[in-house]
């Protein structure tokens, strides 16, 4: 045979539904908090060199820029929150039903978006 | 690691159109991979046209009229068509399922016909399976008893009889293995959700005796706990079943049992 058998498509045509991008989305939010909370650490052990670093970092937290980051953070931890309490209620064996699975799958992504934008206002005194 | 992208010799290239000859107006288009083994190509996905006026209502039937009206060198496994076989296990608008059991009308759109995913294509829908009936194998699903007394019946409870429902109606059609991420990234070492819910089978079966035995050979960082709940299998089965939850039972199984 000239031709090695070809491999039939699997990603490119599987279509997503809740569960799946739940999945996916623990995935790379677990692995952009590992990197967050790792810098977070950084600056804070810079705080011991002095003031300057403070300001360094004030100026970045103040900025536009910086306080997309910090709420783009907020929602990674909280749907990382949501999506393990998830998680572990099906490693006890619960919420497996199909009904179920994409009930709690749409309150974890509505949820972090939910309780990011609780999180925004109380950061703001609005509430 | 995972390698996302297709490999060279399976990018899929356009294919030939067959338009309609009937001069029929309910027309839809149906789009189904091909691949010829006697030929150097590519895969490919052709398009055809086709009568729906005339059509009954299941993707099979589609798959037949073509195969019989429009193109006969099309090639897809069938038997049985009413959803006891699992021979026709195909995905089909992105999602796997029975083309016996699955009503085209549940499609919108064009109606996408591919093989089961990630797996060695024979021939245009018919994918290699050797590997997983190579993992059925391996978790040897038959009951296994050392019972001297063999002149009796092995008695079942009604209870323990319904601890199989749910997992002895397993088809073995592959749909939901065929559907895991986890199986497309890792099929060579994870035994996948259709051979798990068989190893559940066996494992939950009050006649067997090896539970101890069957349960040390699954709890393996491969073998089992590739699993992360992703639930395509749940969602792909055309039974209904829920290979994910039986593997949720057999870690549940796992942690609270010292083997």
């Amino acid at each position: 045979m000239e031709n090695k058998e070809p491999l039939s498509p699997h990603i490119q045509i599987y279509r997503w539904h809740i569960s799946s991008l739940v999945s996916i989305s623990h995935r790379i939010t677990g692995i952009i908090n590992i990197i967050a909370i790792t810098i977070i650490c950084f600056w804070a052990s810079l705080l011991l060199l002095g003031a300057n670093n403070y300001e360094v970092i004030n100026i970045f937290l103040v900025s536009f820029f910086g306080k997309f980051i910090i709420l783009a953070l907020t929602w990674s931890f909280l749907f990382q929150v949501l999506s393990e309490t998830r998680h572990l209620i099906m490693d006890l064996g619960y919420g497996f039903e199909l009904q179920t699975t994409r009930v709690t799958g749409l309150m974890v992504i509505f949820g972090s978006i939910v309780l990011t934008i609780i999180f925004y206002l109380l950061g703001k005194n609005f509430i | 690691m995972a390698q996302i992208s297709l490999p060279e010799n399976s990018k899929i290239r356009k294919g030939k159109y067959f338009k309609d000859k009937t001069g029929s107006k309910n027309l839809r288009k149906v789009n189904i991979y091909r691949w010829d083994p006697s030929t150097g190509d590519n895969p490919r996905l052709d398009t055809y046209e086709v009568d729906m006026d005339n059509c009954p209502s299941k993707i099979l039937d589609v798959l037949n009229k073509i195969k019989n009206e429009i193109d006969p060198t099309i090639a897809y496994r069938r038997s049985c068509a009413h959803g006891v076989c699992g021979s026709c296990a195909m995905n089909m608008g992105g999602k796997n399922g029975l083309a016996c059991t699955k009503p085209h009308s549940e499609i919108e759109g064009d109606i996408d016909v591919y093989p089961l995913p990630h797996l060695k294509v024979k021939k245009d829908l018919i994918g290699d399976l050797d590997g997983l009936y190579k993992q059925y194998k391996s978790i040897e699903p038959w009951l296994k008893s050392n019972s001297k007394s063999k002149k009796t019946e092995i008695f079942q409870s009604k209870e323990d009889r319904k601890k199989l429902d749910g997992a002895y109606e397993c088809i073995m059609c592959a749909c939901c293995s065929t559907s895991c991420p986890s199986y497309w990234w890792n099929g060579d070492k994870y035994l996948g959700p259709a051979v798990l819910l068989q190893a559940y089978r066996w494992i939950v079966d009050s006649r067997d005796e090896e539970r101890q035995a069957r349960l040390k050979k699954v709890a393996d960082e491969l073998k089992l706990y590739r699993c992360h709940t992703i639930l395509n299998c749940t969602s792909a089965c055309p039974k209904g079943l829920n290979p994910a939850k039986a593997i949720a039972e057999i870690k549940k199984m796992l942690a609270t049992t010292s083997l």
